[in-house]
């Protein structure tokens, strides 16, 4: 419906400049122009001129003007569709999706075709998870343009997400019916088969996926995902044969990947201990460089086969000097006789090498002597092993040793700042931390790890000083951290303000973790037109149903606790000096945002 | 001895303090901060030396203009006492060599050496230098006090084969 206030000619096509200049981001022309048709008498309270001139203030930063126009603009004209789009696009800039529906919908009222304020409807709607109201949207979307390619995914996405997998599947058909012309497959038309394979799926017809991308597979392109689902269909129908072909081809591609060796045992119908450690040893000569092959064997092997294969393991481990070689086996730690195997093991090595630099004193005479660097390993790993079983005195002696064995390996700080971490004494722990960061200065992980244990014993200022040695030169440490969403070090620093009693601070950095989160929300918006024109479906839908378990993250638990804690803490005992007082409400404040 | 592998890093402000570190447990004498501002600027002239990529060694040296000649001296080479005979000394003291060759304008390569300093003395001899002088009290708070001058002559060299 046109507005009930026409202009006349020449007034129009000055309207219509507003409008290309706001598209091309000249506001300062379309102030212009508003201003020429607005300093006409006859014109002053033209409506939907007053509307784009305040959604053209609200993109130069003039929020309140922005608002007065725009309501202004509103009233003058409430039934026209151009004054309702304007404000639902004014609140949507402002984050208040339900409103911005509101208005989108009063908008189609009076003119319900209108592309343009459908979509941005449609987009506000996925964003509100409003599936149904989507779907809907989707539909007139589809009615209007039925030529386009977004139109059917986006209708067929619609019915997906709400779990109707059998119209989602027939407009998907219909869709690619009408496509499959030419033999030009591309990676978009592959990313849509398997969007399409990932509905069956989903659907619970595992025998038709399984059809449906045997015969698609000519048209993908992205190989690895098409073997992966092949050897998981194959897998979950139990065609052993197949899944097990489909997961060794897999391997082959990367023996890395120890997903793969699980499935293939699985596919093997491989139950036996014995049987699986010699699948693993056929792989271990196949493979000879594969880590897994080597490291999963000892899940499960027992007794003196584990002795075995451990001891193999932990001298290849040693010699070659892999640092985190005891991380790699800390979960074979819940079995109490590989832990004393190990623990043996590694005395026995310690003993020899210190003697004949060797791994067993027995073979004295049999080929050349470990690397001169064995012996320091093997203290570093019986450092973290004692420490582990909380036998803090011990792990101090095997760290002092490998200190004074290399005095220039850095780790070696570290690890005896996290004994002491663990043994309760932060004020300890980050000294030494302090030592490991002073030693290599362009670590950042070290860095890191210094100002979260400065951090742990209380030292804000310190671990912001030691931060911003990586932090963008001219900003604050703290605020570009805030910037770059590091939410480890704003935890901690909660955490750290939290034990000090400054309760306001603590509340400010759980309050900025909150903000990182809405911001990552917030960020959806630009998916749900990329994704669906670059036909990233299935990273789209994954996306989706990330977004929607996003508080579900430790970071955030970790961040609501002391927020929770510090709230709980001030309601049973409520600040009383002044000082304490204004410290509180730098917290209240945050509150209302 | 299984294969490791053994190479030459700068030093640098970042790991400046490994070099300290390593220096304060290989040799007996502390070096001050004048030392360390020395070494940032010495470029080939100062290295780490890495064994399975950890410091274990380190070689300090600096250019020499008293007593009329352009000599190289070598204030510190060293190597963490785990890490002896597995050639890393070798390795410093052949970057040193290397560096006067490729220099081309050095009359000597000197040094100084506890007396007593056995292993240290034959180690150098195996690389041409010879003891030309002892100095008495030349350390201040280590015992013994003398030190040998050890000295590889370079000028020799060049004349017998004079195109080198």
């Amino acid at each position: 419906m046109p507005s009930s206030n026409p202009l006349p000619p020449k007034e129009n096509a000055l309207f219509k400049r507003i409008l290309r200049c706001y598209e091309q981001k000249q506001y300062k022309n379309g102030l212009k122009f508003a201003k020429q048709i607005l300093s006409n008498p006859k014109f002053t309270e033209h409506g939907e001129t007053l509307a784009m001139k305040g959604l053209t203030l609200n993109c130069l930063g003039r929020k309140e003007e922005a608002y007065e126009h725009v309501r202004k603009g509103l009233r003058n004209d409430l039934r026209s569709h151009v004054c309702w789009h304007v404000y639902g696009l004014l609140q949507r800039s402002d984050k208040k999706y339900d409103e911005a529906i509101k208005c989108y919908r009063n908008a189609l009222k009076w003119e319900k075709d209108n592309i343009q304020i459908l979509r941005d409807l449609s987009l506000l709607q996925i964003q509100m998870r409003d599936l149904e109201g989507y779907r809907d949207t989707r539909y007139q979307l589809l009615m209007l343009r039925p030529t386009q390619r977004a139109s059917w995914i986006g209708y067929a996405m619609s019915f997906h997400l709400l779990e109707d997998y059998k119209n989602a599947l027939n407009i998907l058909e219909t869709f690619l019916d009408q496509q499959q012309k030419g033999n030009n497959y591309d990676y978009e038309h592959s990313e849509l088969l398997l969007y399409q394979n990932l509905v069956i799926q989903e659907s619970g017809e595992l025998q038709q996926a399984l059809m449906h991308l045997e015969n698609s597979q000519d048209q993908i392109v992205d190989k690895l995902t098409l073997k992966e689902n092949l050897g998981d269909l194959n897998l979950r129908l139990q065609r052993y044969e197949k899944a097990a072909r489909y997961y060794e081809e897999l391997i082959r591609r990367n023996p890395e990947n120890t997903f793969y060796y699980k499935k293939l045992i699985e596919a093997r119908q491989l139950t036996d201990t014995y049987d699986i450690l010699n699948f693993y040893t056929e792989y271990a000569e196949l493979y000879p460089r594969a880590m897994p092959p080597q490291r999963l064997p000892l899940n499960i092997a027992t007794d003196d086969q584990f002795v075995k294969l451990v001891d193999k393991y932990l001298r290849k481990g040693l010699r070659k000097g892999v640092p985190p070689l005891f991380v790699d086996l800390r979960s074979l730690y819940s079995d109490k006789g590989k832990v004393e195997a190990i623990e043996d093991l590694m005395m026995q090595y310690a003993d020899a090498l210190k003697q004949i630099g060797k791994f067993n004193a027995s073979e004295v005479n049999n080929g050349p002597k470990e690397p001169a660097s064995a012996l320091l390993w093997v203290y570093y790993y019986l450092a973290q092993h004692f420490d582990y079983l909380e036998q803090t005195n011990r792990a101090l002696i095997y760290i002092d040793a490998a200190i004074e064995h290399t005095p220039t390996l850095i780790e070696l700080y570290v690890t005896k700042g996290r004994i002491y971490k663990h043994a309760g004494d932060p004020q300890e722990a980050f000294k030494w931390l302090d030592e490991a960061q002073g030693l290599d200065t362009a670590d950042r992980y070290i860095n890191s790890k210094c100002a979260k244990y400065m951090l742990r014993a209380n030292n804000v200022r310190e671990a912001e000083e030691t931060c911003a040695k990586f932090t963008r030169e001219g900003v604050s440490a703290m605020e570009n951290l805030n910037e770059m969403q590091c939410m480890w070090f704003q935890t901690e620093c909660a955490l750290a303000y939290q034990r000090l009693g400054k309760y306001g601070e603590a509340l400010k950095k759980c309050h900025e973790i909150d903000r990182h989160f809405s911001e990552i929300i917030e960020d959806q918006f630009d998916f749900h037109t990329y994704c669906m024109r670059k036909m990233t479906l299935r990273s789209y839908v994954g996306l989706l149903r990330l977004e929607d378990v996003l508080r579900g993250h430790p970071f955030y638990f970790k961040a609501a606790r002391c927020a929770i804690e510090v709230y709980l803490h001030l309601f049973d005992e409520p600040l009383k000096d002044e000082n304490a007082e204004q410290e509180l409400s730098t917290g209240r404040t945050l509150l209302l945002f | 001895m299984t294969r490791a592998n053994i190479e030459l890093g700068n030093v640098t402000p970042h790991n400046i303090k490994q070099l300290k570190q390593l220096n304060s447990v290989v040799f007996p004498v502390s070096y001050n901060d004048k030392f360390y501002k020395d070494v940032l600027e010495a470029g080939e002239l100062a290295k780490l030396a890495y064994y399975n990529d950890i410091v274990v060694g380190a070689v300090c040296c600096r250019i020499d203009t008293s007593e009329k000649s352009r000599r190289l001296y070598i204030m510190t080479l060293g190597c963490l006492y785990p890490y002896r005979r597995l050639g890393i000394g070798t390795m410093m003291v052949q970057h040193v060599l290397n560096y006067v060759e490729q220099d081309g304008n050095f009359d000597s390569i000197f040094l100084h050496v506890q007396v007593n300093n056995e292993g240290a003395i034959d180690f150098y001899k195996k690389f041409g230098f010879e003891i030309v002088e002892t100095k008495k009290h030349y350390y201040k708070r280590i015992e013994p006090a003398d030190a040998h001058v050890l000295q590889k002559n370079l000028r020799k060299v060049d004349q017998v084969n004079g195109t080198h």
